[in-house]
């Protein structure tokens, strides 16, 4: 009954945890530009962190390996220092663009100078961290960005045309560079490499190991599954009020626009809630992703059980990524600009943190009976591929849209 | 109803169409930029007209108005100086005009939202005017781009 109840507790983590400001920001304008177009791009991302997070859970769980550990170990220095330097730069800027989108949702809800609450939120994110344990941390957020179903009940308030709805899971492409470029934008948000990072380095600071596989399983199928739910929860609401409208959602704060035309200053309250706890947890995993990466990668002690005193290294680069991220708010770059700049960046990124992944989940001299089978090899291989053509496109249709403006 | 007369915004904007017309060189303000513009000025509209809709049912935040009516008002602001300071293709300069005009009155519309983000009333006659900057913004859409709106 306790490990129940210790799964749904983690899957309804999982759930809450899944959004962060890149989904926020790419799923409603993609929802505002193409209607219900971009929903099977949603979905292809969903399926996708869903594998590669169970993978990467599973190798962290039977091996005691996090992702860069295992970058480390199969690509060896020279190209491990690559994907070092790739995700700590796009996990910086994640983690500036998380900070950024905070300070912009306590803005709309308490009108004060932006750059207070910037400096306000890398406070109360160094607080929370300090006074809660790492299972505390996950969950805090977690739950609080359960508020977010507030778009689920938003979209089903709304009364769609579900056919229309139903019809934009199935994969279309438009004769456009900006659509594509939101595809690729979706699909990215959905997979920010900080995601693996954090799950993986998290599933051993909570001591998993081959007991905890059913528990890494549920969370990454079902967790990451309903996690979709809300993503996509976004397009639709947005598809049905911005769309018609001509709409462009170019700020944080119209993305809680359908919930309060939906239920008044409650619905708008519970938007800007999920919004802030869903923002405020991704500060937190991709501040801690750029200092496992570095820690793991050069071999330092590191973990937030071991506490700073165990583990100083990884604490301070902890401190220096989240002031760093402080600084590039306060220089006066629109935070979701950053946003869409990290999220087309990490798609660049992402072969270098998923190939290793899933050679090493595949390989059964160090897997042993855990290794891939035949569905997750194919899925995964299959995901590859698809990352690798939208790696080599990103850049070329960040160009060529002027970086979604079309 | 009662109309408004040309507020701050709008002069600074008519002023600034001004001088950008008195220094102006080659036209470098295409018809289909122009459009964009316009197009953008439609859609700050129609998401005015949600926030002052909001306003008018009482069923916002005064903050979240505030916040996002000064956001959008610096977006009309900078479209109308953008706009202003582009010397137009010879076609287009009557749209244009149309266009720094629709952006003022537009910056007018939002700062009314931030000084009264609170008051029902202002907030339907609000959203009454932004859906009429809106028919304006697409009626010059459809002049510009010869399709009907």
């Amino acid at each position: 009954m306790k490990i129940v109840f210790k799964i749904a507790l983690g899957i309804i983590a999982a759930v809450g945890g899944f959004l962060d400001i890149g989904d926020l920001v790419f799923n409603t304008q993609a929802g505002a530009l193409y209607g219900y177009d971009l929903l099977w791009a949603v979905l292809l991302g969903t399926l996708g962190i869903a594998v590669y997070a169970e993978m990467s859970g599973r190798v962290a769980a039977v091996s005691n390996r996090p992702v860069f550990d295992v970058i480390r170990m199969r690509m060896g220095f020279g190209m491990g220092l690559v994907a070092l330097i790739a995700s700590t730069v796009v996990n910086v800027l994640t983690v500036a663009a998380e900070l950024g989108g905070l300070a912009i949702i306590l803005q709309l809800l308490f009108d004060a100078e932006f750059s207070m609450f910037v400096v306000a939120a890398a406070f109360a994110l160094v607080a929370i961290v300090a006074l809660l344990p790492f299972g505390g941390i996950e969950r805090l957020f977690g739950y609080g960005g359960l508020l977010m179903l507030v778009f689920v009940a938003t979209a089903i308030h709304q009364g769609p045309d579900w056919g229309q709805v139903a019809h934009g899971f199935v994969p279309n492409l438009h004769d456009s560079k900006l659509y594509l470029y939101f595809v690729v934008g979706v699909f990215a948000a959905a997979l920010m490499p900080y995601e693996v990072h954090f799950y993986s380095s998290g599933g051993v600071e909570e001591g998993w190991d081959e007991s905890s596989l059913k528990e890494n399983r549920l969370n990454a199928i079902v967790g990451y599954g309903l996690g979709g739910i809300l993503a996509a929860a976004l397009v639709v609401a947005s598809g049905f009020l911005f769309h018609p409208l001509g709409i462009e959602p170019n700020d944080l704060g119209t993305v809680a626009l359908p919930a309060q035309d939906a239920y008044g200053e409650t619905g708008l309250l519970l938007a800007l809630g999920g919004m802030l706890f869903c923002v405020g947890g991704a500060a937190v995993d991709s501040s801690f992703a750029a200092s496992y990466n570095l820690a793991q990668f050069l071999g330092w002690e590191w973990g937030r059980y071991r506490g700073p005193e165990k583990a100083p290294r990884f604490t301070f680069s902890w401190l220096l990524f989240l002031s760093l991220a402080v600084l590039i708010v306060l220089s006066g770059i629109n935070p979701v600009e950053i946003t869409e700049y990290s999220v087309i960046f990490a798609v660049v990124a992402l072969p270098l943190t998923y190939l290793p992944i899933l050679m090493i989940a595949g390989d059964r001299s160090f897997m042993g009976e855990h290794a891939n089978g035949p569905i997750s090899a194919a899925l995964g291989w299959l995901y590859l591929a698809v990352i690798a053509v939208l790696a080599i496109a990103a850049i070329p249709l960040l160009l060529a849209t002027n970086g979604g403006g079309g | 109803m009662r109309r408004r007369g040309p507020g701050l915004a709008t002069i600074t904007a008519a002023v600034a169409a001004a001088i950008a017309l008195a220094l102006a060189g080659c036209g470098d303000l295409s018809r289909e930029e122009l459009n964009r513009g316009v197009e953008s000025l439609s859609a700050i509209a129609a998401q005015g007209g949600l926030i002052a809709n909001g306003v008018a049912r009482d069923a916002t935040k005064s903050t979240y108005t505030r916040v996002m009516a000064k956001t959008l008002g610096g977006e009309a602001e900078h479209e109308a100086e953008k706009l202003a300071d582009a010397e137009p293709v010879p076609d287009v300069e009557e749209e244009r005009h149309a266009a720094v005009r629709i952006a003022g009155e537009l910056a007018d519309l939002f700062s009314e939202l931030q000084t009264f983000p609170g008051d029902e009333h202002h907030g339907a006659v609000v959203q009454e005017h932004m859906a009429e900057v809106k028919e304006q913004a697409d009626a010059v859409v459809a002049r510009l781009t010869g399709e009907p709106q």
